[in-house]
């Protein structure tokens, strides 16, 4: 019934390297195209990393489960997905060369069992708790101490305002790795003009980019057998159905919504209709045909000139609205109409009898409604006046083939997908904080929180090593009249691991302080009165994670609290394209190993830091006079005696997109290593294959 | 063994039938087909350019992105070209003069060989084509311009040249029919009120809901709604209505009432002549069975019979000419099909032709033309259009050559007779001349007229082999 067969890292480098060798050749500004051809004959054209490696159809579990996280990472960010892959292969890469060496590798040395699976499964359990507690804790300390001083702001001003400039490099060097430089130009002039377009005041950037990203089908329209460069941006909304009734109308035009037919049929569902006579049957269809009539007539009264429909309409209703110059479109979709409700806030007009006589309010306004011929199709074209943060538009993208408008729109998708995250700021306690919009970070605070007692050794003298801690006590805290309880819940919980950790740093040896700026005060003292009270807002705060074991560490240790260190990543921090952001974490992710003196996370970051320079050894293979050897060089010296990177290439790349990028390949590869063993069962394909859970250590 | 043949020169035919397997030609056939789809002409042009580009292209053998970014440029030398009043290879269309517009109906038509016209069938179908296309032009210019509809009723076994063009529609009626309705009602002797209807008045129940309905003994549903559709039949004569038209069906005794008054009943028309019916007559299509309102009924000016073989036809002459119908005669079915197809396209053509009144040169001249164009653009562009796209001159040229190439490609396809062809220094049009000439002889003897027929070999004009290797000039 089922095959069982135990992890083997060999395998794991063999599949993430074949998939990463599927979308190598088109990383970067000079990579190529991909099609695909589908078995009923539709070809794509795409250099979009996700689209390929989904379309691929896996046999191996643990590869499909690196294509999901690669499909995750890329919904969430819109980008990096090759990138993503690139790095997992590399990673393992060197993972597996630590595990091959054994003798002298700090993740063998302590394990006295005697067989030697076991041993294997619990030295690949420590490299993925290490790999964790380095995502959680020295990357984050990393990107605020060092990298920080690198990033550029996108934002003009500080109110947060984008400058035209700037959003173009940033969608020029975004499209340049989704579509390649063929139309790179024009679609990042369109998506620019889209967010200004869209964008009504500048503090509803993100409900607009929210309402882009979720009615993305809605709000774009694809054209084939016409040319790349017709594409455009429309004024308002393109409903994607023709008029049933069109009664041409001028001025502000007003609209209904309506959900359900207004034309009423002899019985309802659960009613008897009971016919006694001919005439009887006759005086009710008369009936129902005046009411019609008078619905309508009632709504021409109240100068509704488009009733927008998500059913069909009767006939005799489209008859009654050409009598009385009233255009109906119909068969709207659910997304269709919700879209035009969330952004006008009205509801659907629902016919009943008491409200036939009444005044209609729930009507929004159109400057114009007229129908819009793209290629073959028609559409009916919307102009809204009042509507909310988003201000109406839609793209139109031309192509001569389907596979290309595709390519086209996805990629426009993913720009303002990117866009999202760019706005997005990165607290140092994020790391173990549980973000509903970061699920990778969500799901690894379980994973933390249920492992925290195995990992409790490691966690303290970790955060102890790290020189960019900056731990206070929170006795001390208190008598700087710190406001504690203003503190938000998770950022207490972030404290509640350090607090741990601290502890344990008592009884290590004294760690040197590598930076002197940076002050350690240690108290000894027994848990003050308001400890307790923090501890149990913080309990609440943690509630569905495992509440023993903080409350363990709450009882028996020795309690600090992180002090308000600045954000990691600042809203809008962009960094230069070209492999700029890898250059500098490898770059820093070196010279933190060598300080390091804890020789596991020296292992893993080295490791880590070489796999990043995988990327820039890629973007830079192809060009004669940019070779990667001379990047690297001018880089690393230019580190050392602390310049700016040199620019090679115009264009600006969000770093929190970066961040994330890293952070979830690091979160893959350890939920890839914790696998004990891989079970194929046949008779529900449906369910997970995978056995990941925690519960088999 | 067995199963259809058809002969045919239009790619959208040709296309469509073949079964492709190689990924890049399903990308190409694909375009080529949505262009066809867009622009219904010069689907086979399309893709003998698409052909020869990657053929030329791949023999250069540059990195990829360099060969897009010049033919990106290329293009765009090209189209800001050909939108240029400059332009030597385009004419404007004047819609005052029945001659260009002529000529390019005639073009496309004598451009399908499939459909196999003489000439004076291709003369005698383009009049036709361009008289029912003018048919459906408004007379009123209104904002919102709407252009009318030329409905084409097949008609086979019959030649080309008895094809002819009817303003109204033609709708085909039994013969049965013909003798009892004749004379009708009119409201005056030039206006016959007419009813459209889109519900079926066939006497089915309709829209009885989610819920069940009892119907007591003895009482016929079916009895009530046939007393509901004779009450109309009564109000239609009472409003003095002379044809009745039902998308659907009517029931046969709503039928023989009707007919009985004196009024014409056409059913199941179908979904698609609704909107030429409303459009010719003025109605709105009617979809109650009680208190019809009279603002929906239309109006015709006149009623007549036509008959073509074996077929009857109402024939729905209209106060305003928006709608006509072509009869459209050839020999056998498949040829029809092909013939259809050409007029379609023509027509399509033509109301393209209303949005940019401009039309380039035929015969290949335009190939050649713009090839000249584009070689001689490629000796003389500034060294900062060149860093912009980041190559070198010499790249920029044998790109432009390829590209210009591909054009001749194209012009070369359009001699079929295994002649040869020349091109002229001075305006690069396209001449064939044929094979077996001495190599002595002085061109100008040789050659009548070019491609587009505007230049002659009375002019001097430095004739040359075409894609012979030559020193650019200006066109």
């Amino acid at each position: 019934m089922a095959s069982a067969a135990s992890l083997d890292v060999g395998r794991l480098v063999q599949e993430a390297e074949a998939l990463a060798s599927a979308v190598r050749g088109a990383l970067g500004p000079r990579g190529g195209q991909m099609l695909l051809t589908r078995p009923t004959g539709e070809t794509l054209l795409t250099r979009d990393g996700r689209r390929v490696l989904e379309a691929l159809n896996l046999g191996p579990p643990t590869a499909r489960m690196m294509v999901a996280c690669v499909s995750r990472h890329h919904s969430m960010t819109g980008d990096g997905a090759k990138t993503f892959i690139i790095l997992l292969s590399k990673l393992l890469r060197g993972l597996q060369a630590i595990l091959d060496k054994r003798e002298g590798s700090p993740f063998c040395e302590d394990i006295q069992r005697r067989e030697s699976y076991q041993k294997h499964c619990h030295s690949l359990k420590q490299i993925s708790q290490s790999l964790m507690t380095f995502q959680t804790h020295i990357l984050d300390h990393i990107m605020a101490q060092d990298l920080r001083k690198h990033f550029l702001s996108a934002f003009s001003s500080w109110e947060g305002e984008i400058s035209r400039d700037t959003m173009e490099s940033i969608l020029e060097a975004y499209f340049c790795g989704r579509i390649g430089n063929s139309h790179q130009k024009l679609l990042s002039q369109l998506s620019c003009d889209f967010y200004y377009k869209c964008i009504s005041f500048k503090n509803g950037r993100n409900e607009m980019l929210n309402l882009v990203n979720e009615y993305f089908v809605e709000l774009h329209s694809a054209v084939t057998g016409l040319p790349v460069s017709n594409s455009r941006i429309l004024e308002g909304f393109v409903l994607h159905r023709d008029f049933a009734v069109y009664c041409p109308a001028d001025g502000d035009i007003r609209m209904l919504i309506v959900t359900e037919s207004i034309d009423s049929a002899l019985s309802a569902s659960g009613l008897e209709f009971v016919v006694n006579a001919e005439v009887q049957y006759q005086a009710s269809q008369v009936w129902i045909t005046k009411r019609t009539e008078a619905i309508m007539k009632h709504l021409q009264n109240n100068n509704i000139k488009v009733l927008l429909s998500s059913v069909k309409q009767q006939e005799i209703v489209t008859y009654y609205a050409k009598i009385s110059g009233i255009s109906i479109v119909e068969c709207l979709s659910s997304e269709e109409i919700s879209l035009l409700c969330k952004t006008t806030g009205i509801s659907p007009f629902i016919p009943t009898r008491d409200n036939i006589c009444s005044e209609i309010t729930e009507t929004m306004i159109a400057k114009f409604c007229q129908p819009l011929v793209l290629g073959s199709k028609r559409y009916v074209h919307l102009g809204l006046t009042k509507t909310c943060a988003f201000q109406p538009h839609c793209v139109i993208f031309c192509g001569p083939v389907h596979g290309v408008t595709e390519q086209h729109a996805s990629a426009f998708h993913g720009a303002f997908k990117m866009l999202q995250q760019l706005f997005k700021a990165v607290d140092l306690s994020d790391g173990c904080e549980a973000q509903p919009e970061t699920p990778v970070n969500g799901q690894q605070l379980k994973t933390s929180m249920a492992e925290t007692e195995k990992q409790f050794i490691d966690f303290s003298s970790l955060v102890g090593e790290n020189p960019s801690c900056n731990q206070t006590d929170l006795q001390k805290s208190a008598d700087l009249a710190m406001p504690i309880v203003e503190l938000e819940s998770d950022f207490m919980f972030s404290a509640l691991i350090d607090r741990g950790s601290s502890v344990r740093e008592l009884q290590k040896p004294p760690v040197k302080c590598q930076h002197p700026s940076e002050t350690w005060i240690k108290n000894k003292s027994e848990p003050v009165v308001t400890n307790h009270r923090i501890c149990n807002d913080a309990m609440t705060a943690i509630e569905n994670t495992s509440t023993s074991v903080v409350s363990k560490q709450l009882n028996s240790y020795k309690h600090t609290v992180q002090s308000y260190t600045n954000v990691v990543i600042q809203a809008g921090s962009v960094l230069p394209v070209g492999g700029n952001f890898e250059i500098l974490l490898h770059y820093y992710l070196h010279s933190y190993a060598k300080q390091c003196q804890q020789p596991k996370i020296t292992l893993i970051s080295t490791v880590i830091a070489d796999a990043l320079l995988s990327i820039p050894k890629i973007l830079y293979s192809t060009t004669k006079e940019n070779s990667f050897t001379q990047v690297y060089f001018k880089a690393t010296s230019a580190l050392q005696i602390n310049q700016q990177l040199p620019m090679h290439q115009q264009g600006l790349e969000s770093v929190y997109c970066k961040y994330q990028l890293v952070a979830s390949v690091l979160h893959c590869v350890a939920k890839l290593l914790t696998i004990d063993l891989i079970i194929g069962i046949r008779r529900l394909p449906q369910k997970t294959e995978v056995n990941d859970s925690e519960e088999d250590l | 063994m067995g199963g259809y043949v058809r002969t045919t020169s239009q790619s959208s035919a040709l296309l469509g039938g073949l079964s492709i397997t190689h990924p890049v030609l399903k990308v190409l056939t694909a375009s080529v087909q949505n262009h066809i789809s867009r622009f219904s002409d010069c689907g086979l042009f399309t893709a003998i350019l698409c052909c020869s580009l990657v053929e030329n292209f791949q023999r250069i053998n540059f990195a990829a992105c360099t060969v897009t970014k010049i033919s990106r440029h290329l293009l765009s030398l090209c189209t800001d070209y050909l939108k240029s009043e400059a332009c030597g290879c385009r004419i404007s269309v004047d819609f005052d003069s029945i001659k260009t517009l002529l000529s390019l109906v005639h073009s496309v038509l004598a451009s399908k060989p499939a459909c196999m016209l003489n000439k004076t069938e291709a003369n005698h179908l383009s009049t036709l084509v361009l008289k029912a296309f003018l048919l459906t032009i408004p007379h009123t210019v209104e904002t919102n311009v709407v252009l009318g509809k030329c409905v084409i009723v097949p008609v086979k076994d019959k030649r080309v040249m008895d094809s002819t063009v009817f303003p109204g529609l033609l709708i085909e009626i039994p013969e049965s029919q013909l003798a009892r309705t004749f004379p009708v009602i009119r409201v005056s002797s030039s206006t016959i009120k007419m009813a459209l209807f889109c519900i079926s008045l066939s006497g089915d129940l309709s829209n009885i809901g989610e819920g069940t309905v009892i119907v007591h003994h003895g009482i016929s549903l079916e009895v009530a709604v046939l007393d509901q559709l004779l009450n109309l039949g009564k109000q239609l004569i009472n409003d003095q209505v002379g044809l009745v038209v039902c998308q659907k069906v009517i029931h046969p005794s709503l039928k023989q009432y009707l007919e009985e008054h004196r009024v014409i009943t056409i059913d199941r028309v179908g979904v698609s002549m609704m909107e030429p019916l409303s459009q010719l007559t003025g109605s709105q299509p009617i979809a109650a069975l009680h208190s019809v309102s009279p603002t929906c009924y239309g109006s015709l000016k006149d009623l007549r019979t036509e008959s073509f073989v074996s077929k009857n036809f109402l024939h729905l002459i209209p106060n305003d000419t928006l709608v006509c119908s072509l009869i459209l005669c050839n020999r056998n079915e498949m040829a029809w099909d092909e013939l259809k197809l050409a007029c379609q396209t023509a027509e399509h053509v033509l109301q393209l032709t209303i949005k940019q009144p401009l039309a380039l040169l035929g015969g290949g001249c335009t190939e050649t033309h713009l090839a000249s164009y584009i070689r001689h653009k490629s000796f003389t562009l500034p060294a900062s259009v060149l860093k912009a796209i980041d190559c070198s001159r010499t790249q920029y040229q044998l790109v432009a050559d390829a590209f210009s190439r591909s054009l001749e490609c194209v012009a070369c396809c359009l001699e079929h007779d295994d002649g040869e062809i020349l091109t002229d220094m001075v305006y690069g049009h396209f001449w064939s001349v044929q094979s077996g000439f001495p190599s002595d002889c002085n061109w100008s003897d040789l050659v009548l007229k070019c491609g587009c027929g505007i230049c002659s070999n009375q002019q001097n004009l430095n004739w040359t082999v075409l894609q012979s290797q030559c020193i650019p000039f200006t066109p």
